[in-house]
């Protein structure tokens, strides 16, 4: 797999390391950016365009005036000692964050080769080794860049580094089959069987996630199925009733895990110039993750919740 | 529940409320204390008591004059039995008044408050000794090299063998004294007896407080209407009339002879340790169930007692000589002793490769449920560090934490540690000037060279006095402050008629140990990005920005700031700390002493000291501003990965790339959210992190799990969480016992994330 290796390139939000909630072990999640899904209760917003980013945090800005500087747009300007920002003038270049020492502007998203990548990821070996983690591609969605996600697993797994992904699955066929036999396990998420509900919800159909599942499933890698339990959309025995019902016919599941939902991206939202849709719900209680959670392990299958 | 083990919970809970009273009562009288809640009890009441002296200046120094004065000390110190607890005995002051340079007067603080640092200047240093003797000579360059803890008259920084003092009693004690005086000294009158006569008269004296608790506890008994109360005070009275003499029989009286052992430990020199408690009492334990005098309640509640007595410092797990994993039964019991009780307790926990991990485990859930716990001495680093010495493996293994971040052979091994610190951020400020002092200025291409090789020799400097005080210190400190306690409980000092630090044990290791390695790696860093590659200011300006603190100048303070640092992992600021680390290591390790040629033992370990160093330095290059603390030992500061975030796992990589290799520590200081404990898979994810540190040749790793609200919110208001405890570094404390000085870096710490 080493022939991918080099050249290729991926725009990354943010590499986290001692992940434990991304797969199995002590792991490092690479978030990559840009995604097909815009699901309403997203907390990763920064994740969404497939572009570098500005941020914005006014709480942090000291008032240098070093970005009205840095900015070859004049989307930067100092007024009454107070920073303003034009976003609508943003290429998105990030010579003003460069500038920003007090970190007021941060980019989301940098465009990082796969080697970069790989070479941090690898620190963390002697941990994967004690945990049985590894290194697991987030998003964004990580088969919006099929050749850096599958350079950046080769080049792990020919490290001995175990290798995983968490997709929304709507995607085309063969990104799904470049990336799968460079991947140990596949995470996925399914929403809703509920067709206009996913699309309503995720503004996207579900037929092609439920295809890459059944692809997956086929395929023989290990795969668990996700739903985060989000009110409204799928808090409901019939509807985790109908996800687990297909998800234990799929070949190579090895369990179905419910995440409850958590609004904990309000920040990001406004650092993006962006609203927050989901910002007024509240997260599903214990009694009903474990009414759902009873209701999916009908199926005979292995079912946990956070 | 069955009745008696509900009757020995309710003895735990009364012990517990006990403690929190006492501590709150400490801090109304002290203030803050900024080491271990140790385990003596508010005394208010005047004691009479002169010590001996026969210096001109009235102090009291030396094995004969030290000796008599601890006996008339403990002829008339207070007594102390707490009806529930399963044995006697408490210490009211830190320190004998007027003894060793403690002071006479009623009431002092307790050592390290902020009456005492204050207090603490170079000019009557080591205050332990007599004036004549103090190295006045040394202080100058002390001064400038701000290593106002240079180890010098530092006692008991090692740790006893305590199956000595089960295996004879005070009796046997006294035998064994009175036996070698005769066998060193045949001739009555024909030698010197100083040592032996203030061995003999230290046990005479505890011979004395044992009795008198004997009597109290007799007195208690008569006056106690509860038949369960009543029966404990007798108890503790037949078992302490056998210990008068007597060497313990049952486990209770070898609990008892250990909390007696603490109480002379630490009113002598604040040190405590009493090794790997777990198998020096799986013999008793072993009999005292299995006869049917003992349960396992019974076990737990006097190895709680043990704890409230003191916060003495023990480990548990680990492997004997042979490589066996020596967990056993009481290892657990220890856990569950500690769970219950709730106080701050310094017990380790041992790991090795081939560990049992069920008690790791239970370790980590404890710690989830009560915040704090134990700590992990690592056998990964610390054995494979001391056999570079040249000990064999089974040697390595039998060594056991015995203080906040040291590790010793107990009973047989000098290492005088944790007492001599030596700030690695001081000798570049000197470099700085040198620098710019040069005729002509250094070219700014050569700047790092120059500012490197400057940096050598200040380090060296600094490094060679602090050499020359320990020279000092092993010549002259039996003679001031001998190791009247630990004497008793080693291999080699009754025998030879020789004090531990002075040809008393074979094995010396003089420990020695760097602070403020991310304060300096970050800031060589600094200057090199801004200064030498981007040219953003000259090196004269960034030293008129250092002298002014930064004034006006946040915006260069930010970018010096944030160039990236030690921790992120590949970054120059990685670099210079592994290149400072080496240097340190070098430095120390390479050469002995000058006259003793004494083997010193690296390790970068700053205790609570960061706050205390960090007021005496002036703002440093990585925007640190004057008088904020420095560093943590060699953890990367708080925020250190991109971006301001903090990742478990590149800490511990960072770390372990500094470890100096010789057996001292460089211990992992970490914070973890009680949430992601609590989560699906934190407690396995936990103790994998503490198996991959073991493995990366990491010595130490220091944690608390706790909820950031909580912290938080006793930073702002401490009575709001009286009993909150964290792990300052080595040791567990009240989180409100701690000044709000010492309690900012862990804020800081925990709001970072790591």
């Amino acid at each position: 797999m080493a022939e991918t290796r080099g050249p290729v390139s991926g725009v990354v939000t943010d590499i986290q390391r001692f992940s434990i909630h991304d797969g199995p072990g002590i792991r490092t999640t690479v978030f990559v950016k840009g995604c097909p899904l815009r699901c309403f209760w997203c907390h990763n917003p920064e994740a969404l365009a497939p572009q570098p980013q500005l941020q914005c945090f006014p709480d942090r800005c000291i008032g240098c005036g070093d970005c009205v500087d840095a900015c070859p747009q004049g989307a930067h300007a100092m007024r009454d000692g107070a920073h303003r920002f034009d976003r609508s003038r943003c290429t998105g270049c990030g010579l003003c964050a460069r500038t920003c020492y007090a970190r007021a502007l941060v980019m989301a998203g940098e465009v990082k080769s796969a080697d970069e990548v790989v070479e941090e990821v690898l620190r963390d070996t002697a941990f994967y080794e004690t945990s049985g983690g590894g290194v697991t591609i987030s998003g964004g969605e990580p088969l919006q860049q099929p050749r850096f996600t599958r350079a950046v697993l080769a080049a792990c797994r020919e490290a001995g580094v175990h290798t995983a992904i968490e997709t929304a699955g709507h995607v085309a066929r063969d990104r799904l089959l470049a990336v799968l036999p460079v991947t140990d396990l596949v995470m996925m998420d399914i929403k809703t069987m509920d067709p206009e509900l996913h699309r309503d919800a995720t503004g996207v159909s579900h037929e092609r996630i439920l295809e890459s599942a059944r692809l997956v499933g086929e395929s023989g890698t290990p795969l668990i199925i996700r739903t985060p339990v989000v009110p409204g959309v799928n808090d409901t025995v019939e509807s985790i009733d109908a996800i687990a019902g297909f998800a234990a016919g799929l070949r190579s599941l090895v369990s179905y895990e419910l995440l409850r939902f958590h609004m904990m991206a309000g920040s990001k939202y406004a650092a993006l110039g962006m609203a927050c849709p989901a910002a007024e719900l509240t997260p599903p209680d214990d009694e009903l993750m474990d009414r759902l959670t009873a209701a999916a392990a009908r199926h005979a299958i292995a079912v946990t919740h956070t | 529940m069955t009745a008696t083990s509900t009757l020995y919970e309710t003895r735990i809970k009364a012990l517990r409320a006990t403690k929190l009273e006492h501590t709150e009562e400490k801090l109304a009288r002290y203030g803050s204390f900024d080491v271990d809640d140790h385990g003596y009890i508010p005394w208010t009441e005047p004691i009479a008591f002169e010590p001996v002296s026969s210096h001109p200046s009235g102090g009291c120094w030396g094995m004969k004059d030290i000796g008599e004065s601890f006996r008339r000390w403990l002829e008339v110190h207070p007594v102390y039995i707490h009806p529930q607890s399963a044995i006697a005995g408490a210490w009211v002051y830190k320190g004998i008044p007027g003894v060793a340079g403690f002071e006479l007067a009623e009431g002092m603080g307790a050592p390290d408050s902020p009456k005492e640092r204050e207090a603490r200047t170079l000019a009557n240093y080591p205050r332990n000794w007599r004036p004549e003797d103090r190295p006045t000579h040394l202080y100058e360059k002390l001064v400038a090299y701000n290593t106002y803890s240079p180890g010098i008259g530092h006692p008991n920084h090692f740790g006893p063998d305590m199956t000595i003092g089960l295996s004879l009693g005070w009796g046997g004690l006294l035998e064994k004294v009175r036996r070698y005086r005769g066998l060193n000294s045949p001739a009555e009158g024909a030698a010197d007896t100083t040592f032996y006569d203030g061995e003999e008269n230290l046990i005479l004296g505890m011979q004395a407080w044992i009795r008198r608790h004997v009597d109290h506890a007799r007195a208690m008994a008569r006056l106690e209407d509860d038949e369960a109360t009543r029966e404990n005070l007798e108890t503790i009275a037949q078992i302490n009339e056998h210990l008068v003499h007597g060497a313990p029989r049952t486990f209770r009286e070898a609990i008892q002879f250990l909390g007696w052992f603490q109480c002379i430990d630490r009113m002598w020199a604040l040190g405590g340790a009493l090794g790997q408690i777990d198998e020096l009492l799986r013999p008793w334990y072993e009999a005292d169930t299995g006869s049917g005098r003992e349960t396992d309640e019974s076990i737990i509640w006097q190895l709680a007692s043990l704890f409230f007595n003191d916060s003495h410092y023990s480990q548990i797990g680990g492997q004997g000589p042979d490589g066996r994993d020596l967990t056993s039964r009481m290892s657990f019991l220890v856990l569950e002793a500690m769970h219950r009780i709730r106080i701050p307790v310094n017990v380790a926990l041992r790991v090795h490769d081939g560990m049992d991990r069920s008690l790791l485990r239970k370790a980590l859930e404890f710690m989830a449920a009560d915040g704090t716990g134990v700590d992990f001495a690592l056998s990964g680093g610390l054995d494979e560090g001391f056999m570079r010495n040249g000990y064999p493996a089974g040697l390595a293994r039998m060594r056991a934490k015995v203080g906040c971040n040291w590790t010793a052979l107990p009973g047989t091994e000098y290492g005088s540690q944790d007492g001599t610190r030596l700030c690695l951020a001081t000798p570049l400020l000197l470099a700085i000037d040198d620098a710019l002092a040069a005729d002509p200025p250094a070219p700014d291409v050569a700047t790092m060279d120059a500012l490197w090789q400057r940096y050598v020799h200040h380090l060296g400097l600094a490094v060679a006095t602090v050499k020359a005080g320990k020279d000092i210190h092993m010549e002259r400190q039996a003679d001031n402050y001998p190791e009247i306690v630990l004497n008793l409980f080693c291999h080699g000092p009754i025998e030879r008629g020789l004090d531990a630090s002075a040809g008393g044990l074979d094995i010396i290791d003089l420990a020695f140990d760097g602070i403020g390695l991310a304060t300096t790696a970050d800031s060589f860093a600094a200057i090199e990005q801004r200064v030498t590659q981007e040219k953003k200011l000259s090196l004269a300006e960034l030293r008129r920005h250092l002298e002014d603190d930064f004034e006006s100048a946040e915006p260069v303070r930010l970018m010096l700031a944030t160039v990236r640092r030690y921790g992120s992992g590949g970054s120059r600021a990685d670099e210079w700390a592994r290149r400072i680390a080496e240097l340190w290591t070098s430095l120390v390790r390479d050469t002995p002493t000058e006259r003793g040629h004494w083997t010193c033992m690296p390790g970068l370990f700053s205790h609570g000291a960061t706050s205390g160093f960090g007021r005496l330095l002036g703002a440093t290059p990585n925007g640190r501003r004057a008088g904020a603390p420095v560093s943590h030992s060699a953890n990367p500061d708080p925020g250190f990965v991109p971006g301001g975030g903090v990742a478990l796992t590149a800490k511990a990589n960072a770390v372990a790339s500094t470890q100096s290799h010789w057996g001292n520590t460089t211990p992992l200081q970490v914070e973890i959210d009680t949430g992601l404990m609590n989560g699906m898979g934190g407690t396995d994810a936990v103790a994998d992190f503490i198996m991959a540190h073991n493995r990366q040749g990491g010595t130490l790793i220091n944690m608390n799990i706790v909820r950031k609200e909580d912290v938080i919110e006793a930073h702002e208001d401490p009575a709001s969480h009286p009993d909150l405890m964290i792990r300052v570094t080595g040791y567990s404390a009240y989180f409100s016992s701690l000044s709000r000085e010492y309690r900012q870096p862990i804020v800081d710490r925990i709001i970072a994330g790591g």
